[in-house]
């Protein structure tokens, strides 16, 4: 990544939110990596540090990827990634921060259809009662401040310290069920390596920085970053169980296709409702849910021009070599070595 | 007289059978020739673009006059060109120069050429070459500069591969050189043919500031054809495939012919087949800068047939030992699925890539650049005729309300319901306002409701039941 030209080696001070997570820590290394005397801060759960924005922090930049696991309880995820954005804002606002980066998620579009087919960012939010998950209902940004703001929306992030995509698949080879496929698998689906989002996070920062230091003159409405949204994807939107199946060849599997049984997607959604009703009564969380049967067949991919255009943004690691990465780290991890990449 | 293995062919496919009839009945040209009115010479040209090609000279004969004859003399040239090259008999100190000037002959009235071998195929073309100048001659000069612009640049790139004495013994080595060597034969062709349809105003002229579409169209036929030959190839003892990519799979170019490097093969030819999918989605793009029906049947019919060509060689170990063929009926339905409009030829790289998709194995070290190759051209077809559009998402915004107007919403239906009962209400007495009138009136004029009533007791009901056989009976007593 050092033959990408940033001609200047400091960002200020940025502040990251969530930065010993899973995206939060890739933003850390390739800002040090690129912007090598930008002072950092991190606010983390996992971290002893004050955990209270103290207006004396005084941030020019901040990078708000802070956000509970997708499938944590309504109450948690209100309280983060609403309130907790709200009172960051507010904090950002008091303290005169320049730029204001906030991770969403692409899922913002996502309706009960259940079909994104190459949406951008002219397709509305949806939230509430049409919005299927609710993670995804507490992440558009609130209210805008007088501060410059983007938001940006990346789209199935995977990587290493991946909590839920790739070990989620190792998860189904390791019980064996990767010979199964549920639907046809003619569904195209944005997988996102998490430097890729890592380094779009970057290029969001230096552009509000610079729509920041031109002011009073405003950019173009076509070339405008603040207050804009931004898909993020790989730019190689894959069939959903092309992308498992590759995480499996990494991970040794060799099974032929000829091996492979194919389910209709009906079929298992049918049964994932029995079995959510069977288990439902006694208890207990079944192997086989309708959400993963939906997830499974679901046509989800993005046309990313805009970040092309205005971040200049394109994807720096490719899908493949993205695997390759995660897998290996996983490797290094279960054989006993230490996890590379986390800030003290 | 056809072929037993044909009848039986076409009886277990007859979708096939009916695509050849289809195609055969209904297709008209867009525009047809007029041969009584052509002169001897240029009769002549056609008679040797139906000898010399196979599978172009039905599409060009169809072509806008305005460059039915150019792009037929085109053709010729360039098939001219191709055959000094190919001739292993003529010795490199007579060909180069050849090769280097053949651009200058075009407009030598008379210029003919009869040093190929005796078994160099289309020699008859060269020895009766200046039929071709005769009508080269009359063709309009902008036509004329761009048919011998391009054919000075093949003339040389391939001068240059004559006398790269390495090529000759190896074959192709990287794919750079591969793609410079597609280049010169194919994407070449693409520029003229180009420059062509831009100066007859019958393609967008944008066409010609996006260079690397038109190369995209010659180099995806290009590849389709040397990842096809590639035994046909070797037995001529030549070799495309670069040893940048078959070197990843088997230390000899000929291991890949033996059947015990079949996986390895295969892997291979994916990496062969991945190379040329990518230029997929810019054929398509190219497509949709022509303007003139007849100059997009030209153009599509060989891309449609290519991508079919494509899947039928995808993972198919045939095509280390014989020619693979897409079969006529799948040729016919592709022609016609590619001489009305881009959405269809869509459709067709979309069912082709999605066949592709299908064939591919994850065992392949290929398999997910396949993958991705293949969603991009989905990808490419959704941006130009998107199956989703935003307006039709506008619905759900109007369905997000704010608190306040949520509970406006809410005491909006609430007033709305008892509107409902109000009116339920007025409906229904009115109709027993009515009833209790006319009642009246009939007992007044005097209804007997008593008896009426009576009679609808259930006992009264039941009774009756025996009575209406007894007249059946009666009934039948009569008869």
């Amino acid at each position: 990544m050092s033959d990408l030209a940033f001609s200047n080696d400091s960002l200020g001070h940025v502040l990251i939110t969530g930065g010993c997570g899973f995206l939060g820590h890739h933003i850390v290394n390739i800002l040090l990596e690129r912007h090598p005397s930008t002072r950092i801060t991190v606010l983390d759960l996992r971290t002893n540090v004050n955990r209270n924005l103290s207006p004396k922090l005084r941030p020019d930049v901040v990078i708000h990827t802070a956000s509970p696991h997708a499938f944590a309880a309504r109450e948690v995820l209100w309280k983060v990634n609403v309130e907790g954005t709200k009172v960051l804002l507010e904090a950002a606002q008091k303290s005169g921060v320049k730029a204001f980066v906030h991770t969403s998620s692409a899922s913002v579009i996502m309706d009960r259809s259940m079909k994104i087919i190459n949406a951008d960012e002219r397709w509305p939010v949806v939230m509430g009662k049409e919005q299927p998950e609710y993670y995804t209902t507490t992440k558009p940004p609130t209210a805008p401040p007088t501060f410059l703001t983007t938001a940006l929306r990346p789209a199935g992030i995977f990587g290493e310290g991946d909590g839920q995509t790739l070990p989620g698949m190792l998860n189904v080879l390791a019980q064996g069920k990767h010979t199964f496929q549920i639907g046809a698998n003619d569904n195209l689906f944005d997988f996102t390596y998490v430097l890729n989002v890592a380094h779009a996070h970057i290029l969001a920062a230096n552009a509000l920085l610079a729509t920041a230091s031109m002011a009073p003159t405003v950019p173009l409405d076509n070339e405008r970053v603040d207050g804009e949204a931004f898909f993020i994807t790989n730019d190689a939107p894959i069939y959903f169980w092309d992308f498992a199946r590759t995480v499996w060849f990494y991970a040794g599997d060799r099974t032929p296709l000829s091996k492979v049984w194919v389910l209709p997607e009906e079929v298992m959604s049918t049964l994932g409702g029995v079995m959510e009703w069977v288990y439902g009564a006694v208890g207990k969380k079944p192997a086989m849910t309708r959400a993963q049967a939906r997830y499974a067949c679901m046509t989800r991919y993005f046309d990313i021009s805009k970040a092309k255009r205005r971040l200049g943004y394109s994807p720096i690691v490719g899908l493949e070599e993205g695997i390759r990465r995660g897998w290996r780290r996983r490797w290094r991890r279960e054989g006993g070595g230490r996890e590379e990449g986390s800030v003290e | 007289m056809p072929k037993f293995s044909d009848i039986a062919y076409y009886l277990l496919h007859p979708q096939e059978l009916r695509s050849i009839l289809q195609w055969n009945i209904w297709h008209s040209p867009v525009h047809e020739r007029y041969e009584e009115r052509e002169c001897h010479s240029l009769r002549m040209c056609f008679a040797f673009l139906d000898k010399t090609s196979r599978s172009f000279s039905a599409v060009i004969k169809e072509l806008h006059p305005e460059l039915l004859v150019p792009i037929c003399l085109f053709y010729l040239v360039l098939r001219g060109l191709d055959t000094i090259e190919d001739d292993m008999t003529i010795p490199l100190s007579e060909k180069e120069p050849l090769l280097r000037n053949f651009h200058q002959v075009l407009e030598e009235e008379g210029w003919s050429f009869d040093g190929n071998g005796p078994d160099e195929k289309d020699r008859e073309l060269l020895v009766k070459f200046h039929y071709v100048v005769e009508e080269f001659r009359k063709v309009k000069p902008e036509y004329r500069e761009i048919i011998k612009d391009i054919t000075k640049k093949m003339g040389n790139g391939m001068a240059d591969y004559a006398n790269n004495a390495e090529h000759n013994i190896n074959g192709v080595n990287t794919i750079e050189d591969y793609n410079l060597y597609c280049h010169y034969v194919a994407g070449l062709v693409g520029e003229g043919l180009t420059r062509l349809f831009v100066e007859s105003k019958l393609a967008n002229p944008l066409l010609l500031q996006r260079p690397e579409l038109s190369e995209s169209m010659g180099q995806f036929l290009q590849q389709v054809n040397i990842i096809r030959d590639i035994k046909e190839d070797l037995d001529d003892k030549r070799r495309f495939w670069p040893r940048e990519v078959w070197s990843k799979y088997v230390d000899k170019f000929e291991d890949l012919f033996k059947p015990e490097n079949e996986e390895k093969a295969l892997n291979c030819s994916s990496e062969m087949i991945l190379i040329a999918l990518q230029r997929a989605d810019e054929c398509l793009f190219y497509l949709a800068g022509i303007k003139d029906q007849s100059v997009f049947n030209f153009a599509a019919i060989p891309q449609s047939m290519a991508i079919a060509t494509l899947e039928k060689c995808f993972r198919n170990p045939d095509i280390f030992k014989k020619n693979v063929k897409i079969s006529k009926g799948n040729a016919c339905q592709l022609m016609i699925d590619s001489t009305q409009n881009l959405e269809l030829v869509c459709g067709v790289f979309r069912r082709y890539a999605r066949l592709i998709h299908k064939k591919n194995d994850p065992r392949d070290p290929n398999f997910m650049n396949i993958s991705i190759a293949c969603g991009k051209i989905e990808q490419f077809i959704e941006s130009i005729f998107p199956s989703q559009k935003p307006p039709e998402r506008a619905a759900i915004l109007e369905k997000q309300l704010s608190p306040e107007e949520e509970a406006k919403a809410k005491a909006d239906a609430e007033e709305a319901k008892w509107d409902t009962i109000y009116m339920g209400g007025a409906v229904l007495f009115t109709l027993f306002f009515i009833t209790v009138f006319m009642v009246v009136i009939a007992w007044f004029a005097g209804a007997r409701f008593d008896l009426a009533l009576a009679e609808l007791k259930p006992s009264n009901l039941f009774k009756r039941t025996p009575a209406a056989n007894t007249e059946k009976q009666i009934h039948y007593d009569e008869l």
